[in-house]
């Protein structure tokens, strides 16, 4: 089923959580609201879901108008941050209880529960754990119930409010990519709340990023991620640097360097920032070309699949942050304390009328 | 090597848990069973099992646990207001929950014998229509209620409060309606500290006296509870007969509430 949000706003006292915010959700995709906690991603998934009524706008499902129906009637799965698992009843009935309280008319029989419940807890591969309460599993066993419970009422959206929010790392990522491939599996539309970029860039197939009840930017974790709309979204997903210049006249003049920029040409000497990612640096022991800007190392760590080094600039005593390959790093074998000369490779620059 | 608990200090304190209890609990208890057996096995049993006395138990029994479920109903029906619902003078409220605690139960007795006495005010109201409260059981049990009233609510609403309403969201997007998140979620949460306010609520009501012999009315046979007998026993020098009685109500009435705590126990056997 597709969603459709159409220019939702929502207040809560004097702060606006949603701003006239407008997405479409095409039908099977697994979408990621991307953003700092306060950006309004969860009230949007509560407002799809129908826990939240927006002030102004209106969701469409299937393209029939559904910002009036009740939750009880929207055929969504939802799954909260912190399992909300009914901790009287065991796992077994925790996956029953949406086949439980369906009217007489549509309830399916004992056995009918009994063999679909078996199935979704073979999904969610826990058929041993059936007869157990909640409080004897642990987090990522939890929200793995929590969401055949979810899925036992057969949603037409799936709906996660941060679903590995509250679980250690490594659970996280044996989690999220299971999630993926359940996705793959069933293929239901669904929306999942977030403020780790890593977990959105995996998982999703399209990121929406928020911020401030607003959306910045929405693609595919390619598009989000090398071509950032803006310097929200540049700072938010992943390391970078800033750099501070100043643009005059189609060309921006950072330290050394000078890029042109044509679609600013009719800008008048306004601050700009420059942002590029640690990878895009270059370093190098002598000066190549002019355009360079002279750096000392400060410190390196060198474990791990690329060697990360923090410099700092000669001419503003600016950090930067710099990522060499290994091959690189060992055939540079630079150490602490030595002069270099760095060059960004792949550098945005945003005239700064932007407030961050 | 002796292994220590990461908890410290289990031996001190279980030693001192008993000894209070002893001296608070168990010794005078003893010391009541003991003055009993003064009696032989057939005056023990000609002096509980006389007509009296076994309708002083029936009477007791019976309507502290009628007070004690009425008190149940409405502690949650309270505790539910109290927690969930927003108004004005909801402080107010929640401290006249407490007041039966406070207030002497003589002046409560009085209180409530002259308000539903024939011409009191609820009283002239309701005799018009054949419902007399005052020196009837029914008085009884509208002093066990008042009594009893704190209990259930001040036990229910902690855990009423601590609820996330993220359960009742859950169970909503699920496609279960009002009643049915109240009967199959709610209620199950609310079961141990409601049986644990019931209970303690019938143990209040059974071991009542100030309040009700004000409004009982006292006739041997309709309107005695057995607090009164004891006390009429010990007025006539029988402490044998009075503490043989005692020993009854007290056997009787740790069973039930032991009983009623194994049923919380049952209730929450999901926490262990």
């Amino acid at each position: 089923m597709s969603i459709e949000i159409r220019s939702v706003s929502k207040q809560f006292g004097s702060f606006n959580a949603l701003r006239e915010v407008s997405l479409t959700v095409p039908s099977g995709e697994l979408v990621a609201l991307l953003g700092p906690s306060g950006s309004g991603k969860t009230t949007l998934l509560r407002i799809i879901a129908g826990l939240e009524s927006p002030d102004r706008g209106s969701i469409l499902f299937n393209g029939r108008e559904a910002t009036d129906r009740h939750v009880r009637e929207r055929q969504v799965g939802f799954v909260f941050q912190h399992y909300a698992l009914f901790r009287h009843m065991t796992v077994f009935e925790n996956v029953a209880f949406g086949l439980r309280v369906k009217p007489r008319g549509s309830r399916p029989s004992k056995g009918e529960i009994r063999e679909k419940v078996e199935g979704l807890l073979k999904l969610v591969q826990l058929e041993s754990l059936a007869g157990r309460y909640p409080a004897q599993l642990s987090g990522g066993q939890r929200q793995r119930v929590a969401l055949a419970r979810a899925l036992a009422v057969e949603p037409q959206v799936l709906l996660l409010d941060e679903p590995f929010g509250a679980l250690d790392a490594k659970v996280r990522l044996e989690l999220r990519r299971w999630l993926r491939r359940l996705h793959d599996e069933i293929h239901v539309t669904s929306v999942f709340v977030t403020h780790d970029q890593e977990e959105a860039l995996e998982v999703a197939d399209r990121v929406v990023v928020m911020n401030e009840g607003r959306i910045e930017q929405q693609g595919t974790p390619e598009e989000v991620y090398d071509r950032p709309s803006n310097p929200f979204v540049y700072n938010f997903l992943g390391n970078v640097n800033l750099f501070h210049g100043r643009v005059h006249a189609g060309a921006a003049r950072i330290g050394e360097i000078s890029i042109d920029l044509p679609e600013y040409r009719a800008t008048e000497n306004s601050p700009a920032v420059a942002y590029v990612r640690p990878y895009d640096i270059e370093i190098s022991r002598i000066r190549q070309n002019p355009e360079e800007i002279e750096a000392e190392v400060r410190h390196i760590q060198g474990a791990g699949a690329v060697a990360r080094l923090e410099l700092e600039r000669l001419d503003t005593s600016e950090p930067v942050e710099a990522e060499l390959t290994r091959e690189r790093h060992r055939e540079l074998g630079l150490r602490q304390g030595e002069k270099v000369f760095i060059r960004p490779r792949n550098l945005r620059v945003f005239v700064e009328d932007y407030q961050i | 090597m002796k292994r220590h608990s990461v908890l410290p200090g289990f031996g001190p304190t279980l030693g001192y848990t008993v000894f209070y209890l002893s001296l608070i609990v168990l010794i005078p208890l003893s010391a009541l069973v003991f003055k009993s057996v003064g009696l032989s096995w057939g005056e023990f049993w000609s002096t509980v099992a006389a007509p009296r006395v076994a309708a002083s138990y029936r009477l007791t029994f019976g309507a502290a646990l009628l007070a004690a479920a009425i008190n149940a109903l409405f502690g949650v029906l309270t505790a539910w207001v109290l927690v969930r619902y927003r108004f004005p003078g909801k402080r107010v409220i929640d401290a006249l929950v407490d007041l039966p605690f406070a207030l002497p139960t003589a002046v409560a007795g009085i209180t409530l014998a002259s308000v539903y006495s024939g011409n009191g005010w609820l009283g002239r109201y309701l005799e018009p229509l054949g419902i007399k409260v005052a020196y009837t059981p029914l008085g009884i049990l509208v002093a066990m209620i008042f009594i009893g009233l704190p209990f259930v609510v001040r036990t229910v609403q902690p855990v009423l409060e601590e609820l996330e309403s993220e359960l009742e969201e859950a169970a909503a997007c699920l496609g279960s309606n009002r009643w049915q998140t109240f009967r199959r979620v709610l209620f199950p949460t609310l079961l141990p500290p409601l049986l644990t306010g019931f209970a303690l609520a019938f143990a209040r009501a059974v071991g009542e006296y100030g309040s009700i012999i004000f409004i009982a009315g006292n006739m041997p046979m309709v309107s005695e509870i057995t607090p009164l007998l004891i006390i009429t026993n010990l007025e006539q020098y029988d402490y044998a007969g009075a503490t043989a009685i005692a020993s009854v109500m007290l056997g009787v009435s740790f069973i039930l509430i032991l009983a009623v705590n194994l049923l919380q126990r049952w209730s929450r056997r999901y926490a262990e």
